[in-house]
């Protein structure tokens, strides 16, 4: 092993270089000969009947609607859990729209602008429908319904009840929050994208998408446009960032994918940024009435949860539309200890666009819920927040720890990574700051918040899901060329996460070959093994493990070819620094894969056949997941004349097990935290009373920006997990995961003198200014 | 989103550029785009023809009187926060220049093309009026100034006619003992201000205006004069003066306003 | 339409749309594919370019305009030291992750070291705000800024390289010749025939005062009442109020087909505001209640070019009051609704205009009293309004001055 450039080695990106030359190749820079560009014409309102689509007939060759699409199958995602309700997606609409931005037709041309030229000549005729929008308002009796023969709006009710009314009693202390957080789109900076093309020489539809998911995408084709799915190749390129947003089976791509094979030309969508905020999925809508109870102690006794998700009209490919609200019952307990308890959740149809799991899936939003409740009921119990978490964290001798919902913890230290972060943040000095008034008039405020991200989560969590995929076991394919370099073939796909690097210096810390001579290759189904993609924090745990079994696999062959070209016995050599090293010498790795390929009459007998070129297989030894976690402390500013917040101080304490590369494990917690700061106090999705979306461009939908992200300071722990190839942890989300709950916790300290407290994210200036004018009357009533 | 098709001139002169506008039906000036792109892109506008006066060397043309300065109508942001214009305010316009939306857009957005699209939440509507400046405007027949205080009509909505062209912008020097103070709310930085504030007090002129921007229409100019204690209005001050001006809104927004107005006044008279 | 600019050092003929923006022509025609497009309205940063040693946004800058420039991508900074030493330090500090932003992040960040020094963290998060990144959370890169600053602490920041005292917009008046006629090929065929008319609007002979309520938005329906005093008598107004056409004759930007037939009506409603121009065709109904002076009409329309449909009400009823002088004068009361869905709909409206609702209905109530005055109705000005789409232009407007406010 070469020192420093293995697991754990802060190792530059391989990928950077390319990037910063501006020669990374997303789908929008690629040209094929002959390429047509697509525009669709997509509904303006929310809920409407068809009536007829008038295509004036000289442009009737380049428009295609629903009746064009013969033998096209809608897409659908169903679950297996009892009750769940389907819906059907067609590719373009059928009958009826169900959200603003829904296809309705597909207009090509030889460039982007002529083809939206032909959008504006379609004339609809529409018989709106009355639209509801408010997930609320959608459970009610008499509201619109979005799939009437449903008859309600509920896609799936889920109940979880352990001994909950035993806790009523016992209870000294509880407090009810009612707490909502707005639907949010993900906004990768580039859009999704979709090249559609068939070759005739291999009968083959080959789709480059910007996708998370490249072999899910073609299981989903095949099965909507009816094809044997050898007959479907899909090509994910450079990713311009995915979040979740790109972990879909899209109509667009289903509609491409038809066309081209109609047209005999290459086409060409990319989504535009008002696509992308009016009309892609969106995600983190969330309700909660939420009850805490304690004992006369102050420990924690009992959760009771109703939980509503607006997972907007269809369900969407692969994940469905319950996995978010399903979640909720599953991870609401967070890291602590209690007794008793009950959740219900409701995920609910709407005229708005469907939701996916956006990075931290809906533990953004349960942790916001049961932070900031919990520290409802610290305050009501007149102790400090901190203190409450510490009286019911589950403690590190309890480890590994199966939870009131089932949810079984692999190891970790939480109250430490919470004395930690007090200490980090200096806890006690704001809490003197505060106790002099600031000269600005400002108020001072302190948060904390926890959260455990389960990650790399498998077969038997999503056998019990039943949703369109489940992950097994994770390949990798490994080979070595015939000059001593090695490939790595992987079917999940990095678009920043830096698996060309990190996936490298795991390789590297086995087989000890040089990161410049080591390739991933990810992103080509043709070329990788089926791999469910990119999602839930998984790639270093499984595809890591899968590279690790291929190159364990690798080294067995080159040692057993080595130790016949050294005259040593298998038993006696080993790989060091490159190099296979016998009792009597040594040779490069590089030098035996050369003879296996250029010089095989060298070789010594008895070898495997199968040579240096394998696939190696992995899974967890528990596939319930690994569960890194964190402490988030956050100091805030507010200004209660203007509602305007700044975050004075963020620190971080994250145990992600074994790093494999610290840099990139900051790099992804840093990019989580900005992600959770426009959660908290910036983006949202605001819809009107017809559900006409209000936020169509980057003004509207505001993103952070430098000035709205602190400097973070990130104190890692490393407790390794008992389950995984290197004790590694999923921590993709876990960034994004609790800035909103440790912000809002923040302010809720700063105003509490003032009696106000923020429950709806995101915190905004007039929330915030309203709050205290309500704080305020309510005062003066009393 | 991609533009409806338009067709594109570019003129040489003002003379020729007016008389485009006058014969051309449908024609849209631009400047430096960074307005009307956007509003192009997203199919919001779809003029025929687009008249490019950015090469027109009289309107970037800076001269220098004794009382007054005139700035051409496509300098850009900025050239005024680089200090490559005289400063008639001795700091005050490139402070505001720099707070405009972003650098990439500053180099290419022109002072009168803000002021041509007149909106409320523009950084320049609100300092210039302040400043009391006057929009000098050519037209085929005749050109004409205008204060800017009547040059605006409301949200958008100007005295410049189809067939006419602002040529620059026209503000008297302040004095070395003038002060000013600006004050913008944006829920972010280079986003469209929620709320403007500006103090514009030079005694030696007898010159005082305050203004409160991003109303929603017309910059709204305060109904009081400079006297001494300025510097001692308060945040209810601010709001009466904002009543008495006819500021409508809901109470934060109202709220926002008055903190905009109260901390333009403390910056104008911070020792 | 045929233009030449230098793009990385390499002179560059083209020939292009006049609605072809910088972005893709550099994208699609020339294939330098690192200026990555982001958002198209100037928001994201990711299509920053040099113009002329300037950074610019690619997406809304058309390359008509960019002809006889110099223009400089990311693909054209290989030999430039000082972005050599930035993109060591943007991988040394972890300022990239998927790349999307990379390249207008390095322009921009070049830009600024170039410009400026001795810049605190704070100020160059203010200078590196018009580029966003969604993955770093730009920890790496303002990291990676100060870094390279600090180390050209001795040097002096350069001025604009290629400005030469041209104080407008890149490239300036040396740059290229005029393209004095339209050509056909650039888009539509433009028309010299008709001047367009006169911009000022007649002016009402005499104020009447208008009240406006407060505007209320339920359920995506606005709604706004007025109400006004005109000085003559009930039975006279309704007489010119009962008449559909000439109530629409009064509305600026409001036309009808035609008297009503069987209470039907088809007609159009024109809005301008600034360069953007709606176009609502459609139908409608009119109710009279002559019992009551009231009239309630009732339409829906559609604007094709921006996909937009307008659905809404007016419904207005008099009574008999005593004028200012004492006379008999009467008092329309006039609510207006409407719901409006598509991309004039798809627009943040918090700042809604109130000061433009003032307005409402002013034009409306001088005309209905100068044609009952027997005087000439102002003819409707090209930027005029129509008292629904008053209400529109001020949601409009909310976004405009979310996006364009510059």
């Amino acid at each position: 092993m070469t020192a420093g450039q293995g697991i754990g080695a802060r190792l530059l990106r391989k990928e950077d270089d390319r990037y910063m030359r501006g020669r990374g190749q997303y789908v929008g820079d690629i040209r094929l000969p002959g390429m047509q560009e697509v525009a669709f014409l997509r509904s303006p309102l929310a809920h409407a009947r068809i009536r007829a689509i008038q295509i004036p007939a000289g442009i009737r060759d380049r428009v295609f609607i629903a009746e064009d699409l013969s033998g096209v199958a809608p897409i659908r995602a169903d679950t297996s859990l009892p009750g769940f309700k389907s819906s059907v997606q067609p590719a373009l609409a059928t009958g009826k729209v169900r959200h603003v931005g829904e296809l309705i037709a597909m207009c090509v041309a030889p460039t982007r602008a002529e083809a939206e030229d032909l959008v504006a000549e379609i004339d609809v005729d529409f018989e709106p429908l009355p639209a509801v929008h408010d997930m609320l308002a959608a459970r009610q009796p008499g509201a619109p319904l979005v799939h009437e023969h449903w008859g309600d709006n509920l896609y799936l009710t889920t109940a979880i009840d352990v001994d909950f009314e035993a806790a009523v009693a016992k209870a000294a202390k509880s407090v009810t929050r009612e707490l909502r957080t707005a639907r949010q789109a993900m906004c990768p900076l580039e859009g999704r994208g979709v090249i559609a093309s068939w070759n005739t020489r291999l009968d083959q539809l080959i789709v480059t998408s910007s996708t998370q998911q490249p072999h899910i995408v073609r299981t989903g084709l095949a099965e909507c446009l009816g094809l044997d799915e050898g007959r479907v190749r899909v090509v994910a390129p450079d990713v311009g960032g995915g979040f979740g947003y790109k972990g879909i089976l899209l109509p667009e791509e289903v509609a491409l994918s038809w066309a081209t094979r109609k047209l005999g030309v290459p086409l060409r969508w990319l989504e535009d940024r008002r696509e992308n905020l009016i009309a892609g999925a969106d995600c983190r809508e969330h309700h909660y009435i939420l009850t805490a109870y304690a004992d006369a102690d102050g420990r924690l006794l009992a959760l009771d949860c109703e939980a509503t998700v607006d997972s907007g009209a269809y369900s969407a490919y692969p994940f469905s539309a319950c996995l978010e609200a399903g979640q909720i019952g599953s991870i609401l307990p967070g890291l602590y200890d209690f007794p008793h308890y009950r959740c219900r959740t409701h995920s609910v149809a709407t005229n708005k666009p469907p939701i996916l799991p956006y990075r931290g899936v809906a533990r953004t939003g349960v942790c916001f819920a049961l932070e900031v409740t919990l520290d409802a009921l610290a305050r009501e119990l007149g102790i400090e927040p901190k203190d409450l978490r510490f009286k019911s964290l589950v403690r590190p001798e309890q480890m590994p720890f199966d939870n009131i919902a089932k949810r079984h913890f692999d190891s970790g230290d939480y109250p430490e990574a919470l004395r930690q972060a007090i200490e980090e943040i200096g806890f006690a000095e704001v809490r003197e700051r505060q106790r002099r008034a600031e000269p600005d008039g400002r108020r001072i405020g302190i948060g904390f918040a926890m959260y455990a991200e389960q990650a790399g989560h498998g077969t038997s969590v999503y056998a019990a899901w039943g949703i369109p995929f489940v992950p097994g076991y994770e390949q990798c394919q490994a080979r070595f060329t015939p000059d001593g370099g090695l490939e790595l073939r992987i079917g999940a796909h990095s678009h920043g996460q830096g698996l060309e690097t990190t996936l490298s210096q795991v390789a590297h810390s086995i087989l000890g070959v040089p990161h410049e001579r080591i390739k991933l290759v990810h992103g080509d189904t043709a070329e990788t093994p089926y791999s469910t993609g990119t999602w839930g924090s998984r790639c270093m745990i499984m595809s890591g493990g899968a590279v690790a079994a291929a190159c364990d696999e690798l080294a067995d062959r080159i040692l057993r070819i080595a130790a016949g070209l050294l005259q040593a016995r298998r038993e006696d050599v080993r790989i060091e620094g490159g190099d296979v090293v016998g009792p009597s010498g040594r040779m490069a790795v590089a030098e035996v894969a050369r003879t296996w390929y250029r010089r095989p009459q060298d070789l010594p007998g008895d070898l495997n056949p199968g040579g240096l070129e394998l696939t190696g297989g992995y899974k967890a030894k528990r596939d319930t997941g690994t569960f890194s976690y964190a402490t988030h402390a956050a100091v805030v500013a507010v200004d209660p004349e203007t509602g305007e917040v700044e975050i004075l101080d963020y620190a971080i304490v994250e145990d992600g097990g074994v790093l494999v590369n610290p840099m990139i494990v900051d790099g992804q917690v840093y990019g989580g935290v900005a992600q959770g700061i426009g959660t908290a106090l910036y983006e949202e999705m605001r819809y009107d009373g017809q559900g006409q979306p209000l936020a169509s461009t980057l003004s509207d939908y505001i993103l952070p920006g430098p000035t709205e992200v602190p400097d973070v300071r990130i104190l890692h722990m490393e407790t390794p997990s008992p389950y995984t190839r290197f004790g590694q942890k999923g921590i993709g989300e876990g960034g994004a995961i609790a800035p909103p709950a440790a912000i809002t916790n923040a302010i809720n300290d700063a105003l509490k003198d003032l009696g106000a407290e923020l429950l709806v994210s995101p915190i905004t200036p007039r929330r915030i200014v309203e709050a205290i004018g309500s704080a305020r009357q309510r005062a003066a009533a009393a | 989103m991609k533009p409806a098709p338009f067709d594109y001139l570019r003129p040489q002169t003002v003379e020729e550029a007016v008389r485009l506008l006058a014969t051309t039906p449908d024609a849209k000036v631009l400047a430096g785009g960074q307005t009307l792109g956007p509003m192009l892109n997203l199919r919001l506008a779809q003029p025929a023809v687009l008249v490019d006066i950015g090469r027109i060397a009289e309107l970037a043309a800076v001269t220098d009187d004794k009382d007054a300065v005139m700035i051409g109508a496509t300098v850009t942001h900025a050239a005024i926060e680089d200090g490559r214009t005289p400063d008639p305010t001795g700091g005050f316009l490139p402070q505001v220049a720099r707070g405009i939306a972003y650098r990439a857009v500053r180099t290419r957005g022109t002072i009168g093309g803000s002021l041509a699209h007149a909106d409320p939440a523009a950084d320049w509507l609100s300092a210039l009026t302040a400043l009391g400046a006057e929009i000098a405007i050519a037209g085929v027949r005749s050109s004409r100034r205008v204060p800017l205080s009547a040059f605006v009509r409301g949200a958008m909505e100007t005295e410049l006619g189809a067939d006419e062209l602002i040529t620059g912008i026209r503000i008297r020097k302040l004095s070395s003992r003038a002060r000013f103070g600006y004050h913008k709310i944006c829920r972010k930085t280079g986003e469209f201000a929620e709320a403007i504030g500006v103090v514009v007090d030079d005694p030696e002129r007898a010159y005082f205006c305050a203004v409160a921007g991003a109303t929603g229409g017309r910059p709204l100019v305060m109904e009081t004069r400079a006297a001494p204690g300025s510097g001692s209005v308060t945040v209810e001050d601010a709001r009466q003066l904002l009543k008495g001006a006819h500021f409508t809104g809901d109470d934060y927004e109202l709220t926002l306003h008055a903190a905009a107005l109260h901390r333009a006044y403390q910056r104008a008279y911070a020792a | 339409m045929k233009i030449a600019l230098t793009v990385n050092g390499r002179p560059v003929a083209g020939d292009v749309t006049p609605r072809t923006n910088l972005a893709d022509f550099l994208r699609e025609q020339l294939l330098l594919t690192g200026t990555h497009v982001g958002c198209e309205h100037g928001i994201c940063g990711a299509c920053t370019v040099e113009i002329d040693g300037e950074i610019a946004r690619s997406c809304i800058t058309y390359a008509v305009a960019c002809d006889g420039s110099g223009i400089r991508t990311i693909e054209g900074f290989d030999e430039d030291a000082l972005m050599s030493r930035l993109r060591q330090t943007f991988t040394e500090e972890h300022a990239l992750q998927c790349g999307y932003c990379t390249p207008g992040m390095l322009i921009a960040a070049r830009d600024l070291v170039r410009r400026k020094g001795g810049l605190s963290r704070a100020e160059i998060r203010t200078e590196m705000s018009g580029n966003l990144c969604r993955c770093t959370g730009y920890m790496g890169i303002v990291n990676a800024v100060a870094r390279v600053m600090d180390e050209r602490a001795g040097f002096a920041p350069s001025t604009a390289p290629t400005a030469n005292g041209w104080l407008g917009p890149a490239p300036g008046p040396g740059a290229s010749v005029a393209f004095p006629d339209p050509t056909p090929a650039g888009g539509r065929e433009v028309s010299r025939a008709a001047p367009p008319p006169p911009a000022r609007p007649a002016v009402a002979r005499k104020p009447v005062r208008v009240t406006v309520g407060d505007i209320e938005d339920v359920d995506g329906t606005v709604r706004l009442a007025q109400s006004f005093v005109l000085e003559h008598p009930r039975q006279v107004v309704w007489q010119l109020m009962s008449d559909p056409q000439a109530v629409a004759r009064c509305m600026p930007g409001a036309s009808l087909d035609g008297p009503p037939r069987d209470g039907n009506i088809s007609g159009r409603i024109e809005v301008k505001l600034g360069p953007i121009a709606a176009s609502f065709a459609g139908e409608g109904s009119v109710k009279p209640f002559p019992g009551e002076y009231r009239q309630l009409i009732e339409g829906r329309g559609g604007d094709r070019r921006s996909g937009s449909q307008v659905s809404g009400s007016v419904d207005y009823r008099l009574s008999a009051t005593t004028g200012e002088a004492g006379g008999e004068a009467t008092r329309v009361a006039v609510t207006i609704s409407y719901a409006l869905t598509g991309l004039l709909a798809q627009l943040g409206r918090s700042a809604i205009a109130r000061d433009l609702a003032r307005r409402i209905g002013e034009t409306f109530a001088q005309n209905i009293d100068a044609q009952l005055s027997g005087a000439a109705v102002a003819q409707v000005p090209v930027g005029g309004l129509s008292l629904v789409l008053q209400v529109l232009a001020a949601r409009l407007r909310a976004m405009l001055a979310r996006i364009f406010a510059r």
